[in-house]
């Protein structure tokens, strides 16, 4: 669109100038702002608010068996580096976050790039990729339990079966292969979420684009890397960020498959023990606090690099 | 059409309107009704009805699982609410709540003649006050599968642990199961039970006299039980799956006879194991009392009570329901329909008296032994030391942590709890 265009469809900024107070309110901009206020005041009374009192709590010592709530300012954070089971419960996280959040991407775009080369069938494979994201948490994690159960699990009876162990394997019991399958478990329910938001991006790509780089001799890589990629950007960084949250709060997983075994207790898990079992709140709280931040961060930090990668301009 | 249609709505919502005034006026008639919420499957209906029958309150029972009863009534308590009138509180929640002052003390208003019944009365003291009604006689006791040691050509019950250990053996080598023990070993409060009374079995205590860990020492109880986890573990003797294990997990095995002996299981389920439609091993299981190397039985109770939140808007009914199902027919009543094993001691004799007490003698002997983990009550750090052993004995039994790094991070563990941190 180009500027003489804009000039003629939006309205100029300096008849806006010209309004008053009062024109304004009874313009078009009090009708956005008495359709907002709804949403601005739900999201201060159950987001916004908790978060700052959250936050607030969070440097104090909060536990209903000791009297009082006294300042304990930044102890329940600095607390958080010498506390070895916070410590393995964080490093169990960034596992579940860097593999979940590189294998939902990966299979999410290739399932996406399948359904939209179909010509025919499309809806169907997709309500078939949808389906275990549809399922609750519980009961997809309940389904792998069984898959993983070393007496009487797919996962041995199909290993046995091929040769490729002896004897059926406790699969929990190994930090390694736990973390994997766990993180397995939670890619399978929340990699359709991409291949759905990748799909849809994908479908606003214009078809004549891909036959003038054909035309000019681009292979199927170079297609991808030039045309697709980028004009997928911002969808990539709304998969790429839900992906990171997601794996950030992985519990039920987790919990269900091993219950609260330190070898793949996340972050989640950790919070959960040190305030509704120990009741320690302020402690929970702050490590609930630098989850939030740590995932708002990262998020932040690869979306960024992602758009200004792949812009055009 | 329209306009009888339209009438048909004016009438529809006029008494919709009407019913709806009506129920609002019917609210203090509603006064009378009290909540309940118990685990696993409450108290029977036979018994709620003739509570109501008698006093004209209404019983609105809730029932959850046992593990998400704790968040459940914990998340209402702190946000100074009352989860429900009557609530469970189990033995180790009662320095936490009683710290916290969410519950109604009951001194003088529970029965004294049900009081002097219970033996187990002070687990539930707080500061000196009773907050707990005992209700559920828990306690630590072995199950045996008879027909597997008929099988394996032992005639008695092991009574110490080198005929304990040489009947597992037997067992195993004669491939009657594959893995004769069943113990919990995921992270949970099943797991730090079990290795309390494997210590006591080693005939050694958790805490000296000065409140000190006394497992630290190899040669003391809690090292040796801690020994014999992951040296079982090793033989064979106890499933390596048993990681994620509570104790359902560990009653089903036993159910379906795959594991000879509960080595850390209550009276509780008894009945069940002997039920044709519940259990493939019906007639074939039996309590036992708690191996000990001194042959002389030791075991600790782990009694669940009734309370009153301070936040119930209904004590006084609350208070009528807890006398009531304190009652000795009451008692002897959820024994034979629920297996809710009576805390009264008069109920219990006339039940084992009548021939109705699931494996009766080896209750009655195991009653005379029970004592209670912690002689001063239970304290307030007691959940997190407990889930700090609870997270050891799954590290040892997974092979993440050697016996004594185990033992030193449970005692440290002991040491922070206790010092609030």
């Amino acid at each position: 669109m180009s500027k003489s265009e804009v000039a003629m469809t939006a309205p100029s900024f300096q008849e806006g100038e010209k309004r008053t107070w009062r024109q304004l309110v009874a313009s078009d901009a009090s009708l956005g702002i008495a359709l907002a206020t709804p949403v601005i005041l739900l999201m201060a009374a159950f987001v916004f608010m908790p978060v700052l009192l959250t936050a607030w709590d969070s440097f104090h010592r909060v536990t209903p068996m000791l009297p009082g709530q006294p300042f304990v300012g930044l102890q329940n954070y600095t607390r958080m580096f010498a506390d070895p089971d916070v410590r393995n419960a964080w490093w169990n996280t960034w596992f579940y976050v860097v593999m979940a959040v590189v294998m939902e991407l990966i299979l999410g775009l290739l399932s996406a790039l399948l359904l939209n080369g179909m010509k025919s069938g499309r809806r169907w494979l997709l309500a078939a990729v949808i389906l275990p994201w549809a399922l609750p948490p519980v009961v997809n994690a309940m389904v792998w339990s069984w898959i993983y159960n070393p007496h009487y699990g797919l996962l041995n009876g199909l290993l046995l079966r091929f040769g490729l162990i002896d004897q059926p394997h406790v699969w929990m019991n190994d930090q390694a292969t736990a973390l994997l399958l766990v993180t397995l478990v939670h890619v399978w329910r929340m990699m359709p979420l991409n291949a759905v938001i990748l799909l849809a991006a994908l479908q606003t790509i214009p078809r004549e684009l891909y036959e003038a780089a054909e035309v000019d001799g681009a292979g199927k890589i170079r297609r991808l890397t030039m045309i697709t990629l980028p004009l997928i950007a911002g969808a990539l960084g709304i998969a790429l960020t839900q992906s990171t949250i997601t794996a950030f709060n992985i519990f039920d997983e987790a919990w269900i498959l091993a219950k609260a075994s330190a070898i793949t207790r996340p972050i989640q898990g950790q919070i959960y023990m040190t305030a509704f079992q120990d009741l320690k709140f302020s402690y929970g709280m702050a490590m609930s606090i630098t989850v939030m931040l740590v995932s708002i961060l990262v998020s932040a930090v690869y979306v960024r690099r992602i758009y200004r990668e792949t812009r055009f301009d | 059409m329209r306009i009888e249609f339209q009438g048909v709505h004016r009438r529809s919502l006029r008494r919709l309107s009407l019913a709806l005034a009506a129920s609002l006026f019917a609210l203090p008639a509603l006064a009378g009704d009290i909540t309940v919420l118990l685990p696993g499957d409450g108290y029977a209906p036979d018994v709620l009805q003739a509570f109501e029958k008698d006093t004209g309150i209404h019983v609105d029972q809730q029932t959850l699982a046992w593990d998400q009863l704790h968040t459940r009534i914990i998340t209402a308590l702190v946000a100074g609410t009352a989860p429900a009138d009557v609530i469970e509180l189990d033995w180790s929640w009662v320095g936490q709540f009683g710290a916290a002052g969410w519950l109604e003390p009951l001194d003088g208003k529970v029965e004294q003649s049900a009081l002097d019944e219970i033996s187990v009365l002070p687990i539930f003291k707080y500061d000196g006050k009773i907050v707990g009604a005992p209700y559920n006689n828990d306690f630590k006791m072995m199950v045996v599968n008879t027909d597997h040691l008929k099988k394996a050509g032992i005639d008695k019950v092991p009574r110490t642990m080198d005929e304990l250990l040489a009947a597992g053996k037997a067992i195993k080598e004669k491939g009657i199961t594959k893995y004769p023990f069943g113990l919990p070993l995921s992270v949970g409060e099943a797991t730090s039970t079990a290795w309390y009374l494997i210590t006591m079995m080693y005939g050694g205590t958790l805490f000296d006299a000065n409140g000190e860990p006394a497992f630290t020492d190899p040669s003391s109880g809690g090292y040796k039980a801690l020994q014999f986890i992951k040296q079982a573990i090793d033989d064979g003797l106890i499933d390596p799956a048993s990681t994620a294990y509570g104790n359902p997990e560990v009653r089903e095995a036993f159910k379906a006879g795959d594991i000879s002996f509960i080595l850390s299981d209550g009276p509780g389920p008894l009945a069940t194991y002997n039920d044709k439609e519940k259990s493939r091993v019906a007639g074939n299981s039996a309590g036992a009392v708690v191996p000990n190397v001194t042959g002389k039985t030791e075991t600790y109770g782990l009694p669940e009570a009734l309370a009153i939140p301070a936040a119930s808007t209904n004590k006084e009914d609350a208070l009528k329901f807890i006398n009531y199902v304190m009652g000795k027919d009451a008692q002897v009543q959820s024994y034979l329909e629920h297996g809710t094993l009576p805390t009264r001691k008069d109920a219990l004799m006339d039940l084992n008296g009548k021939g109705k007490l699931e494996s009766g003698d080896a209750i009655v002997e195991q009653v005379s032994s029970v004592n209670p983990l912690f002689a001063e009550g239970t304290p307030p750090w007691y959940p997190p030391f407990s889930n700090a052993a609870a997270s050891a004995v799954n590290a040892v039994a997974t092979g993440q942590m050697t016996v004594p790094d185990a033992i030193a991070s449970i005692a440290k563990a002991a040491k922070s709890a206790m010092n609030g941190n």
